[in-house]
């Protein structure tokens, strides 16, 4: 099974995810209330992918994509956004995410993207 | 890397003086020689040259990063010097340069600044392998470069088509020799996601790849509803951007006579000299002209026959004004240096915002101080930038109305009088008046009632702080900080900034600028044993009041009435506390000053008239009492006294 880090500040996105994830055979490895638990957390628990949200306290999902690539090149990072964060996104591709969705997104594009990574 | 211990600091200096105006040199070359699309047989030798210098002392002053990216550049350059490859993108070319010259600039910079020089320049590094591997595989017959035209729609509803697409590319890159795309980046404006929605996005790419990988790899890319991945011909049009230049260049190679002239030449007959001498010598000439006339006009010597002696003293007069000039001169550095640099921010600009435009540049001969070269430089690139950022409209609405589709801005120079002017035009689309009045009014700048105000007026509210009319910031300007800081900058060195516009037809900014800081014109005044001196730029009028216009206030603060409007009075003897001045009004002369708009009046008690004057800095020690602050220096006056000059700005 594989293992998913889940890093959002709100908890009814990390819930909403969860449940999504769960529902077709992922693992929650992790969660993150935080950019910098999500750096944390990567090192210690080593997960298959993550999904960061971008606007988080403390550090934002942006400088915690860039400290996770920095540890581990290969990281597989899905940022999840909103309308109006274009600029910011396009910052996470040059640093390395493999993915993004904007939400509101379809729970099986989410799913596709994750496969498609994986 | 570089530990200061093992570091003589001179070898550092100069290590980096010749740094940069290797770099400065190269950048000038290969910005002028992008219009021509090519480069010369020695502009070739000579980059590679110049790249081969900063690997070499770049290493010897252990800068591992500069040396390791100039090397990369060496061997690009070496290629091409040695296989003169026939299909040669010079605009990629310029690019990687310029990307170069970059990193190169800032680490130099870093330098100078005792920073740690620590920027890493592997993706720079990867760019100039990958340009080299690319030429070398036009080279080898083409068949391990393969071309590709990809179209492909995003999944309806995926949102931030642009971003994909940019997203797409980025990782395109890692497995491909050349792209280009259309839109050409996507990025960067939101009306490229209505372009990749109705006709998808387009990439023409180049790489050793198989069309089998390629296809998984889009394959493996998320949202995609439809991909259509052709391979395109070798001689496929499409692909050929414009900026490759046709099979047929074997008279690229040729050597031309006048293009060697103009290539980079570091042999010169000059010599650097520090400027802090210059500064000095600037001094003593000043005191050697006051000091002349102190001999000549000599209290001791009046009323005695001295044929002799005015004969004597003419020929010195003579040397002292021809040594005068010569200082003067050498001071003057000719503004083509800074007028070229402007020649980038264009380019980058247009390339950026997918505008057409060229920069012209009249006058550029032009000489002015060296202290003002420097002060100049930011204000004039804020100016270009706006002109070719705001001014300057899309191609397709230049088509509309009727314009060249290529706008231009001009940077233009000349002299008139003791100043130099430099204008800044632009043919774009004119400063919108109703704009800025409605903005203005917003910000409760507005005083005068709107439609009494004149052009003029209207433009001059730009320059008040914090005045944009441009509600969306570009990368390049519209920040709201601008103008402002521009004027200020511009009237530290005793200059002024004014603008001009027509609807449609362009945009036209004018700095006045002295020729020179050290040497002002002023008025000079005497209020009671004390000589003052205000700059004559500052001066609206002068004349002897009358005492019926004369008014006081319940506090003793006097003003006059001139020609129907008020205007307060400041005694000079009351500011600076002089004694034995003129009390009577009706005895004295009036003054009237004028800064930014604002107009006061001054009293003094008599006016003895106009000269040239070498400005001193006060002493510190003066400089911290609080009335002093309006005082901007002080100056010898030929009969030896000594004349304060006036910091207009400080009196209101």
């Amino acid at each position: 099974m594989k293992r998913v880090l889940i890093a959002d500040d709100a908890m009814f996105m990390r819930a909403t995810l969860k449940q999504q994830l769960a529902k077709h055979g992922f693992e929650i490895a992790g969660e993150a209330e935080d950019g910098s638990i999500a750096v944390k957390k990567y090192k210690e628990l080593k997960p298959d992918i993550v999904t960061m949200d971008i606007t988080m306290p403390v550090m934002s999902g942006l400088d915690a994509l860039k400290e996770i690539m920095a540890f581990d090149k290969s990281a597989k990072i899905v940022m999840v956004t909103a309308l109006g964060q274009e600029e910011m996104v396009k910052q996470a591709v040059v640093a390395g995410a493999r993915s993004f969705v904007v939400k509101p997104y379809k729970e099986e594009s989410l799913i596709t993207i994750l496969n498609k990574l994986l | 890397m570089f530990e200061d211990q093992f570091v003589n600091e001179s070898m550092l200096d100069i290590f980096i003086f010749e740094t940069s105006q290797l770099i400065e040199k190269l950048e000038e070359s290969v910005i002028c020689n992008e219009e021509d699309n090519r480069y010369s047989e020695a502009q070739i030798n000579e980059i590679f040259r110049i790249m081969h210098t900063i690997k070499g002392s770049a290493s010897m002053m252990m800068f591992g990063n500069i040396s390791e990216l100039a090397h990369a550049m060496e061997d690009l350059f070496y290629y091409i010097r040695e296989e003169k490859p026939v299909h040669m993108d010079y605009s990629a070319l310029t690019d990687v340069i310029l990307a170069c010259i970059d990193d190169i600039k800032l680490e130099i910079e870093k330098i100078r600044n005792h920073d740690k020089a620590d920027g890493i320049f592997r993706t720079e590094i990867e760019d100039v392998k990958k340009l080299l591997k690319r030429l070398k595989a036009a080279k080898d017959g083409k068949d391990k470069a393969h071309h590709y035209q990809v179209r492909l729609f995003f999944e309806d509803g995926c949102e931030m088509e642009n971003i994909r697409a940019f997203s797409v590319v980025q990782r395109l890159k890692e497995i491909c020799l050349q792209i280009r795309s259309i839109p050409e980046n996507p990025e960067n404006s939101n009306e490229s996601t209505e372009l990749i929605k109705r006709d998808g996005f387009n990439i023409n790419l180049e790489t050793e790849h198989s069309y089998e990988e390629i296809c998984d790899f889009f394959r493996n890319t998320e949202f995609l509803r439809d991909v259509d991945i052709k391979e395109a011909e070798e001689e496929n049009e499409d692909f050929r951007l414009k900026g490759l230049p046709e099979a047929n260049t074997d008279n690229k190679w040729e050597k031309k006579e006048n293009r060697e002239e103009g290539s980079i030449s570091l042999q010169q007959s000059i010599i650097s000299v520090s400027v802090n001498k210059l500064d000095k010598l600037m001094d003593l000439v000043g005191e050697m002209v006051i000091s002349q006339a102190m001999v000549i006009h000599n209290p001791d010597l009046q009323g005695m026959e001295l044929t002799n002696f005015h004969k004597a003293a003419g020929q010195l007069t003579k040397i002292t004004d021809e040594m005068q000039d010569l200082v003067m001169a050498i001071r003057m550095v000719p503004l083509s240096v800074t007028f070229h640099k402007m020649h980038r921010i264009v380019r980058d600009i247009s390339k950026k915002l997918g505008k057409e435009m060229q920069l012209k540049i009249i006058g550029e001969e032009t000489e002015v101080d060296k202290n003002i070269i420097e002060q100049i430089s930011d204000p004039l690139m804020h100016l270009v930038r706006n002109a070719a950022d705001h001014g300057i409209e899309d191609p397709a609405d230049r088509q509309r109305s009727g314009k060249p589709r290529q706008g231009t801005v001009t940077l233009e120079a000349k002299n008139v009088g003791g100043d130099v002017l430099i204008l800044i035009k632009d043919d774009g689309k004119g400063l919108d008046k109703e704009k800025i009045v409605e903005k203005a009014k917003s910000m409760g700048l507005l005083t005068n009632q709107e439609r009494d105000m004149t052009d003029k007026e209207i433009y001059q509210l730009l320059f008040l702080p914090g005045f944009s009319t441009n509600s969306e910031v570009t990368e390049y300007s519209g920040r709201g900080v601008g103008m402002d800081v521009v004027t200020r900058n511009i009237e530290k060195l005793g200059g002024s900034v004014s603008m001009d516009s027509t609807w449609q037809q362009g945009t036209c900014v004018t700095l006045k600028i002295p020729l020179t800081l050290a040497i002002i014109d002023g008025i000079q005044i005497k209020v009671g044993k004390t000589y003052f001196t205000i700059p004559t730029i500052a001066v609206k009028e002068f004349f002897r009041p009358d005492k019926k216009d004369v008014l006081q206030d319940p506090e003793n603060n006097e003003f006059i009435m001139v020609r129907g409007e008020c205007y307060s009075v400041i005694r000079l003897e009351n500011y600076y506390h002089v004694k034995e001045a003129v009390k009577k009004i009706e005895d004295g002369i009036i003054i009237m000053v004028e800064q930014e708009g604002k107009s006061i009046c001054l009293f003094a008690d008599e006016l003895l008239g106009q000269q040239q004057v070498v400005v001193k800095p006060l002493p510190d020690f003066i400089k911290y009492f609080n009335k002093l602050k309006t005082l901007t220096g002080c100056t010898l006056l030929g009969d030896g006294n000594i004349s304060l000059i006036l910091d207009v700005s400080g009196l209101f």
